[in-house]
């Protein structure tokens, strides 16, 4: 087979197979009028690339495929393959308090998260932006720790610090802790996207038209930044809304986010409760998604 | 009211002085160009100006204001940077309204001046375009327009036309001097293309190490240059080493190799010579004249080349002991010099000048008044 056949018209990162597929069926049309015996090798080697890929593909997407069969199906137990198909499962969910409630805190933690991260993130991408001093790399590492360092040590040292603070048991420490692990996420974005928009010469400019420091972050800073946060912010919302050690460290009586929740039911309670939950949620991340996909378009940009 | 406006200024960057006493200024409605090659501080000195440098040392007066401690957004000057920095997502209109908006200036109003600047300088029909769909020219003209829209005392330009190809450059310059002749703004250019100093300048200050060495008319400049860097840095010269024997008729004589006599004019910065002093001497290609009868003085010599370079042709004359640049204008293969044949030189006295050599020393800067 043709080494020649790997062209960069297959994207293998795909999660969603259809799409790949679509993608290399492409070749196959624009090929029927042309000459076969040329053409040969590269269909061969993109059949080839289909037959690999697919089960890797199928292996990535089962846990989360899963789930829905086992949302819809009628036994107050989870069981896969499931015997009827229902939706109770779901109105038991969004019937039951406690887990409304952690489903609303979720959010409530993770847009706080989110928005922390943002500033934060931002802020310092900004600071940091066209300055060189001693003790640079120093100060990056240290905005990047939260993805290098275990959760657990994250979540122990939060513990001890909020119980020395007295704030454990509501929702606060664990949007804060989140909001730390959210803003290495957007810095890195909100860095990037600096980089390549921004034109030293603006700042100078704005301030040449009489611009202060405020309008200068405005006008010039925040339209080149805007992509940036905006992508790690997504990203920071991800990683929030998903996070368990933190938030299981940091629970109180009233404050257990859905992901401990579902944790925990999975020890002890087996229902289609928690299956309906979580197809919920991998709907909303593909809504997200597609909506993240239909963005970049317009804009014209790849995120 | 604008008026005259002094600025001092001595900076240092990062330890090393880079712009060293820099001082002059800029009359209103003039064009002042800070000529340099890379690293002579001229866009320090602009810098500093526009307010982005601190200097270490020294004053910018405006109408006798030091504003020397104001930040740039305080101070009222257009500044036009290289490659403009439009604001990318902006519109055309909202660019030129942007100065206007800092002001404070009323939406109304802000858009009413924005269109009316856009108008004069045509671009009426691209209010509601983005940047990056304007052609380089068009750019210009939109910071231009920006610059210019709150009126400014003066307009400060760092070498934006130098990323630039031959042809759009030449018309993009025309385009700056018509502007500037039509709103009667002073500016203040930076650039290292004496040709562009030349053709847009109503005073030269050339620029070499921190320092000025000379400010002056582009003639001026050119045809009665201070020093040997000045000389070389505008267009081509010769050089030619000689001993200074006296003045006669206000002109200077000059003894070259073999004893043989001519004319120059005397230092531009009035420097008294004396007998036997060791001068230098700088004559342009173009006003070494080839004789064809024997006039007094010459200097004999014979052709080593000749290069035709379509404009002027270049001959390469060994006389008194050096080779000579020699540009005529005329062209015919008739008259054409073949290598070898024997020629004399001269040059008339005012096309001659002795130079100077530069100090270390701080000294004021050689301005020539006419």
């Amino acid at each position: 087979m043709s080494p020649r056949a790997f062209s960069s018209e297959v994207d293998p990162g795909s999660r969603k197979e259809n799409a790949s597929r679509q993608r290399a069926r492409a070749p196959f049309r624009s090929n029927r009028n042309g000459k076969g015996s040329n053409r040969s090798p590269r269909v061969s080697g993109h059949a080839l690339l289909l037959i690999a890929a697919a089960p890797v593909l199928l292996f990535l997407l089962l846990p989360s495929l899963i789930i829905v069969p086992m949302a819809l199906s009628k036994s107050q137990m989870i069981q896969f393959p499931p015997e009827w198909i229902s939706l109770h499962s779901f109105s038991d969910y969004l019937g039951d308090r406690q887990w409304v409630d952690s489903t609303l805190l979720s959010f409530q933690v993770t847009i706080t998260a989110v928005l922390i991260g943002a500033v934060t993130g931002g802020g310092a991408a900004i600071a940091l932006h066209g300055r060189s001093f001693a003790g640079k790399g120093v100060l990056v590492g240290l905005i990047m720790m939260p993805i290098v360092i275990p959760v657990v040590v994250l979540a122990l040292g939060d513990y001890l610090l909020f119980a020395q603070l007295r704030l454990l048991g509501g929702w606060v420490p664990i949007a804060i802790a989140h909001g730390v692990l959210a803003t290495p996420y957007v810095f890195i974005s909100a860095q990037t996207s600096l980089t390549s928009e921004l034109n030293p010469a603006l700042v100078r400019s704005a301030r040449s038209l009489g611009a202060r420091p405020c309008s200068v972050l405005y006008h010039v800073y925040w339209p080149a930044i805007r992509p940036g946060v905006l992508a790690g912010s997504m990203l920071g919302f991800a990683v929030s809304f998903d996070e368990v050690v933190l938030a299981l460290f940091l629970q109180g009586a009233s404050a257990v986010t859905l992901p401990v929740r579902t944790f925990s039911a999975i020890q002890y309670e087996l229902t289609p409760k928690i299956a309906a939950s979580a197809s919920l949620f991998l709907a909303l991340a593909l809504v997200a998604l597609a909506l993240q996909a239909l963005a970049a378009r317009k804009t014209g940009r790849l995120s | 009211m604008r008026g005259l406006w002094k600025s001092y200024g001595q900076g240092t960057h990062q330890g090393a002085y880079v712009v060293r006493d820099v001082s002059f200024a800029l009359r209103r409605g003039e064009f002042l160009t800070l000529l340099g090659p890379s690293g002579s501080g001229k866009t320090t000195s602009l810098m500093m100006v526009a307010g982005f440098e601190t200097p270490t040392r020294g004053e910018i007066l405006v109408d006798g204001h030091d504003i020397a401690s104001q930040p740039p957004e305080k101070r009222n000057f257009g500044v036009v940077f290289q490659g403009y920095a439009l604001f990318p997502h902006k519109t055309v209109l909202e660019n030129v309204e942007f100065g206007l908006r800092m002001k404070g200036v009323p939406s109304v109003t802000r858009r009413r001046q924005a269109l009316d600047m856009l108008d004069k300088v045509g671009l009426a029909d691209f209010t509601a375009r983005k940047p990056r769909e304007l052609s380089g020219g068009q750019q210009q003209r939109v910071a231009l327009a920006r610059a210019l829209v709150f009126e400014p005392d003066a307009l400060l330009l760092d070498e934006p036309l130098s990323a630039l190809d031959r042809k759009l450059r030449e018309s993009l310059q025309s385009e700056i001097k018509e502007i500037q002749k039509r709103f009667g703004i002073s500016i203040l250019f930076v650039t290292h293309d004496q040709d562009e100093a030349m053709m847009m300048s109503d005073r030269i200050a050339v620029m070499a190490e921190g320092r000025i060495v000379q400010i002056g008319s582009p003639s001026d400049v050119y045809l009665h240059p201070a020093t040997p860097f000045v000389a070389g840095f505008l267009g081509e010269t010769n050089l030619v080493p000689g001993t200074y024997r006296g003045t006669e008729h206000g002109h200077a004589v000059v003894a070259f190799k073999d004893a043989a006599l001519g004319c120059a004019r005397l230092p531009a910065d009035g420097r008294k010579l004396t007998a036997g002093d060791a001068v230098l001497v700088s004559v342009r290609p173009e006003r070494v004249r080839l004789l064809t009868d024997k006039a007094e003085p010459n200097f004999v010599g014979h052709v080593t080349d000749c290069t035709f370079l379509g404009r002027h042709t270049r001959y390469r004359v060994q006389a008194l002991g050096q080779a000579f640049a020699v540009s005529v204008t005329e062209w015919s293969p008739a008259a054409a010099l073949s290598l070898g044949t024997p020629v004399r030189l001269n040059w008339a006295a005012e096309d001659a000048q002795i130079l100077s050599e530069p100090d270390d020393a701080l000294a004021p800067p050689l301005e020539i008044i006419r």
